[in-house]
């Protein structure tokens, strides 16, 4: 089976703003705020460079971040984007 | 309507219309030196009216109307009318206002600098605004705190105190007895009695002040002074605020602003003057 | 009576410019109480307005461009969750007004997600709606067998996160109407939007917007749905010559031509809603008819605090709308049951 792909939302629709223990994401369209941890952001900021399926977003993430259990990783991965997904700031295409 | 009055408290003007004389004798007394609406042009709407026509005479019951209504809202009983009014501008600011991010939080100023306090109903935030507003400090509001998004800045909503069973004895020790409305006994908050603001949190009442500390006190807890990340000051903001979702962008920017730039703890206290040591101390620490 | 005020206001917006403290409060009062507010607002952007009055109407517009942003990224939303079950998300009332960018939509309250799907693909949109994060409203089963024997839509979902509604129609009015609208045909005349949206043609967004104020509604909010009316005539006769000869075939066509007919005598009425008379091939007039005058009188039933004039008038309409939609002893037993439950036509 192909790897599903996924676009992040929009850079001009999306706020980033981190705080001194958790980041918020503010998103326009749905003008919901969401609280998250590590590694949503850098889930979203690896996205940002351009759609991908999972195995480019762990390369992508892998140049910043030691990840040491890819398996683990990959499968982290791939459920913070069905969660994403749900919340509309990820499509999967 | 029969009865009525206009009054602006802060940045935010009233039109009140009522069935019945007594509510209304009450709000002019205790806000007699309140200014009128720019213009005559109110705000915001508020009724007092029979549920029933023929409940006007017959165990008159007050329903509690406006521009915004909660569809479920109880009746209340035409001696707690004073409360119905408050209540009643309540709801409009609650459901209906937009120029400010609005924070259910007390809020007092010294030396253009405002502590900003909330809590749920019961964590002292009230009382310690309305002591705080005796003891040197101006009081900005006991229920609302309205944030400027363009600023940063906290602005004044100085309605009346509305003081609850123990607390209706703590200020009555404090402030002169010309300043409170009548006793209201067994309403669906247990006793109440207003406390009309001090003459000069009405006349600064146009005055902002830019935050610079905030505090979640808890009453009835051995004291103790915790910090509180901005995360869970976010959080606890958001829940705080009526309007933030409403308010979008800009209600996000605001409460951002406010929680990286203010110091934010959480306070357990089981007196009056256990809490306001603290706070002093915290304030000259901090602020 | 402030019903009149702000119905004069919104037909010509210039008369706000003379308009005295006490009229201003109660225009803002009736306006916000019929939900009209933004739409005023959006009206009044450019007529000079005292400096109290600026700050409301400013407020208003905000109001109003938030629940555009919210309905559209609601239906965004309806699109994600029923792309897989292959059935077109054809957008009502004023998410489709406002997706289409029509004027109707401008500081238009919205509220709820309105859409229309075919009655045999109900389950499958119903399964793909449950499973994307929407939950029944109501556990009530008599309302939920109510719902599903008689009326024109499910009952109401809302979704468990982002605390909003979506009601499904699968027909225009309740099943026990007398008027059975073909929503066949609304479906199959049905037109893209983009971004996978739909929504009725010109002539039966106004078929369907009249069916709902006439012949299904006790015309609570009436003066809101007779402006979307309006607006929704005035754009599409400007674009069209022969609008309203398509408009009165496609009400015959639904068995909607009274209450169509109506609704435009209403709004030519009170909204000057330029409208284009006929003597053939049919013949139109749009002068008042019996009956129209209860209507109007209905509609404007405001005071200047707001509140609902005129209670007894208020109360034949809740009887009537229940009569139209229903038999008489179906209705009985539907109000017997809503009353031992402590609901009352207040």
């Amino acid at each position: 089976m192909a790897e599903s792909r996924y676009r992040a939302e929009q850079g001009a629709d999306i706020i980033v703003q981190p705080l001194d223990d958790v980041t918020l994401i503010y998103h326009r369209r749905s003008g919901q705020t969401h609280i998250v941890v590590s590694p949503v952001p850098e889930i979203l900021a690896a996205l940002a460079e351009g759609e991908a399926d999972v195995p480019a977003i762990l390369t992508r993430l892998a140049r910043d971040y030691d990840l040491d259990d890819p398996g683990e990783a990959r499968a982290g991965i791939a459920a913070h984007l069905d969660e994403l997904v749900s919340l509309g700031l990820v499509t999967r295409i | 309507m029969k009865h009525r009055i206009m009054l602006r408290i802060g940045p935010a003007s009233f039109r009140i219309g009522s069935a019945w004389r007594q509510p209304i004798a009450d709000l002019a007394r205790l806000y007699a030196a309140y200014p009128q609406p720019v213009d005559g042009v109110a705000d915001f709407t508020v009724r007092l009216e029979p549920t029933r026509p023929w409940r006007r005479f017959i165990r008159p019951s007050v329903f509690i109307g406006g521009d915004h209504m909660l569809a479920d809202a109880a009746p209340m009983a035409l001696a707690h009318g004073l409360l119905a009014a408050e209540m009643g501008m309540n709801m409009q600011m609650a459901l209906g206002w937009r120029r400010h991010v609005l924070l259910h939080a007390s809020c007092v100023e010294k030396d253009g600098k405002a502590l900003v306090m909330t809590g749920e109903s019961g964590s002292g935030k009230s009382t310690l605004a309305a002591q705080l507003g005796e003891r040197g400090w101006r009081l900005m509001g006991d229920e609302f705190a309205l944030l400027e998004p363009e600023t940063g800045g906290v602005f004044a909503f100085p309605r009346l105190v509305s003081l609850k069973n123990q607390a209706i004895g703590v200020m009555q020790r404090e402030a002169p007895e010309g300043r409170f409305g009548p006793l209201m006994r067994d309403t669906p908050k247990g006793d109440i009695r207003h406390l009309a603001p001090g003459a000069e949190a009405v006349a600064r009442m146009d005055e902002g002040a830019m935050p610079a500390l905030l505090l979640f006190p808890r009453f009835g807890f051995a004291p103790d002074i915790r910090e509180v990340g901005q995360g869970e000051a976010f959080m606890r903001l958001t829940q705080a605020s009526t309007n933030y979702v409403t308010l979008g962008e800009a209600g996000f920017s605001a409460l951002t602003r406010f929680v990286t730039g203010v110091p934010a703890r959480a306070i357990d206290f089981d007196s009056g003057e256990t809490a306001i040591g603290m706070i002093d101390r915290l304030w000259a620490e901090l602020a | 009576m402030s019903g009149a005020l702000l119905v004069a206001v919104l037909r010509n917006p210039a008369e706000a410019a003379d308009l005295v403290p006490a009229e201003w409060n109660a225009l803002i009062a009736a306006a916000r109480a019929e939900r009209l507010i933004g739409t005023l607002a959006v009206l009044l952007q450019d007529i000079a307005v005292p400096t109290s009055i600026s700050p409301i109407l400013t407020d208003a517009r905000g109001e109003a461009e938030r629940e555009k942003r919210q309905a559209l990224w609601e239906a965004d939303r309806a699109a994600a969750a029923m792309a897989s079950c292959g059935v077109p998300v054809i957008l009502l009332k004023g998410t489709a007004y406002a997706a289409a960018g029509l004027r109707a939509g401008e500081g238009r309250f919205i509220g709820d997600l309105d859409i229309l799907v075919p009655r045999d693909r109900l389950a499958d949109v119903e399964a793909a709606i449950l499973g994307a994060g929407w939950e029944w409203v109501k556990p009530d089963p008599y309302d939920d067998d109510y719902y599903r024997r008689w009326m024109h839509e499910l009952p109401p979902m809302i979704h468990k996160e982002r605390d909003r509604m979506i009601d499904i129609h699968h027909t225009v009015l309740p099943l026990t109407a007398r008027q059975t609208p073909d929503a066949a045909a609304m479906i199959a005349n049905a037109i893209a939007i983009g971004h996978g949206l739909h929504m009725l043609s010109a002539e039966d967004r106004i078929c369907h917007a009249a069916a709902h104020l006439i012949a299904d509604g006790d015309l609570a909010g009436g003066l809101r749905n007779l402006w979307d009316i309006h607006c929704l005539c005035g754009e599409a006769a400007a674009v069209d010559e022969g609008f309203f000869l398509s408009l009165f075939e496609r009400a015959a066509a639904h068995g909607l031509t009274d209450p169509v007919w109506r609704a435009l005598r209403l709004a030519h009425r009170l909204y000057a809603t330029p409208v284009t008379a006929y003597r053939s091939p049919i013949s139109v007039d749009y002068s008042l008819r019996g009956g129209d005058r209860f209507f109007i009188a209905r509609l404007l039933a405001r005071d200047g605090w707001g509140r609902e004039s005129r209670k007894l008038l208020r109360f034949a309409f809740f009887v009537r709308s229940h009569w139209l939609r229903m038999p008489p002893m179906m209705l009985a037993r539907h109000l017997w049951t809503k009353w031992r439950k402590g609901h009352r036509p207040a």
